[in-house]
């Protein structure tokens, strides 16, 4: 059976419970972000991993790809209220990339740096998760410029801003350092299903 | 130290008054920044480290490459950004 939730498509009752509240359903996925999206230059691209690790580490984009590949399917919900569920990403699993960092027990915070200078926070208990990947294709297609191109944190659990797009790094740190958004006003902890929407 | 004197008050009134006009948000922000630069040159006001790291998110921000439209978030955080900005005014 299926029901309205709000205005826009109609959503299944399976469906209606995966929306967190305060969610609305969309079948497209908006384009949200401040700024411009980043010109990207391959040829000095790279991804590195330093901090509280035994083993940091910088990877080019093609040493990138030939990490193992992990798909997953998963619904992400944004902090400007619209959610889009079953979504493909396909990447490398975070768990990959902290494997082979060899976290040191005092790295007990990310920061995830991104083009531009964008930063997001997160725990380590919340990225060392089974759904969180860096992902570089989405949909069954590598990421468009505006939706991260080449590559993006996919962090389902929680509000769509720490799933950082155009990542270049991850530092992990034994204090929690806030993100962009945190800095200004945005919930630390980023639940939808708690609706940690704001810090105020 | 917080700097005080008419132009300092000046300055930090008009910074507000010019965000809280009617208009676009990311123009009126951009006004604002303006003024806040003059007040900076003029030494009406003091530009302490946290001040300019602000200023620096701000400007990303609203940075808008050749041939792109402002990002749909800009907006806001102009507003978050300015928000803050306001705080540490008064202590400039």
């Amino acid at each position: 059976m299926s029901s309205f939730l709000g205005r826009g498509p109609r959503v299944s009752d399976e469906q209606k419970k995966r929306i967190p509240p305060g969610q609305y359903f969309t079948e497209k996925w908006p384009v949200l972000h401040y700024g411009s999206v980043p010109r990207v230059d391959l040829k000095t691209w790279d991804f590195k991993v330093w901090g509280e690790v035994d083993n940091p580490f910088e990877l080019g984009l093609a040493e990138f790809k030939e990490m193992p590949r992990k798909a997953l399917h998963t619904d992400i919900h944004c902090v400007t209220r619209w959610s889009r569920l079953d979504m493909d990403f396909e990447g490398v699993a975070i768990q990959t990339i902290l494997e082979r960092a060899q976290l040191r027990p005092t790295a007990r915070f990310v920061v995830v740096h991104a083009e531009q200078g964008y930063t997001a926070n997160l725990p380590v208990d919340v990225l060392d998760d089974d759904d969180v990947i860096l992902a570089d294709m989405a949909d069954g297609a590598p990421l468009t410029p505006d939706h991260g191109y080449p590559l993006r944190l996919v962090v389902p659990k929680r509000y769509f801003w720490k799933s950082a797009k155009w990542v270049r790094g991850l530092q992990f740190v034994p204090a929690d350092r806030p993100g962009f958004w945190e800095r200004y006003g945005y919930h630390n902890d980023a639940d939808p299903w708690k609706e940690e929407r704001f810090s105020e | 130290m917080t700097t005080t004197g008419a132009a300092a008050e000046s300055a930090r009134r008009e910074f507000s008054e010019i965000l809280a006009r009617k208009g676009h948000a990311v123009d009126n922000v951009r006004d604002a920044v303006a003024r806040l630069e003059q007040a900076f040159a003029e030494g009406a006001l003091t530009r302490n480290p946290e001040i300019a790291g602000v200023l620096a998110d701000l400007t990303v921000a609203l940075e808008q490459n050749e041939g792109q439209k402002l990002g749909g978030k800009s907006a806001e955080a102009a507003r978050f950004i300015t928000r803050r900005l306001e705080q540490l005014l008064a202590d400039a």
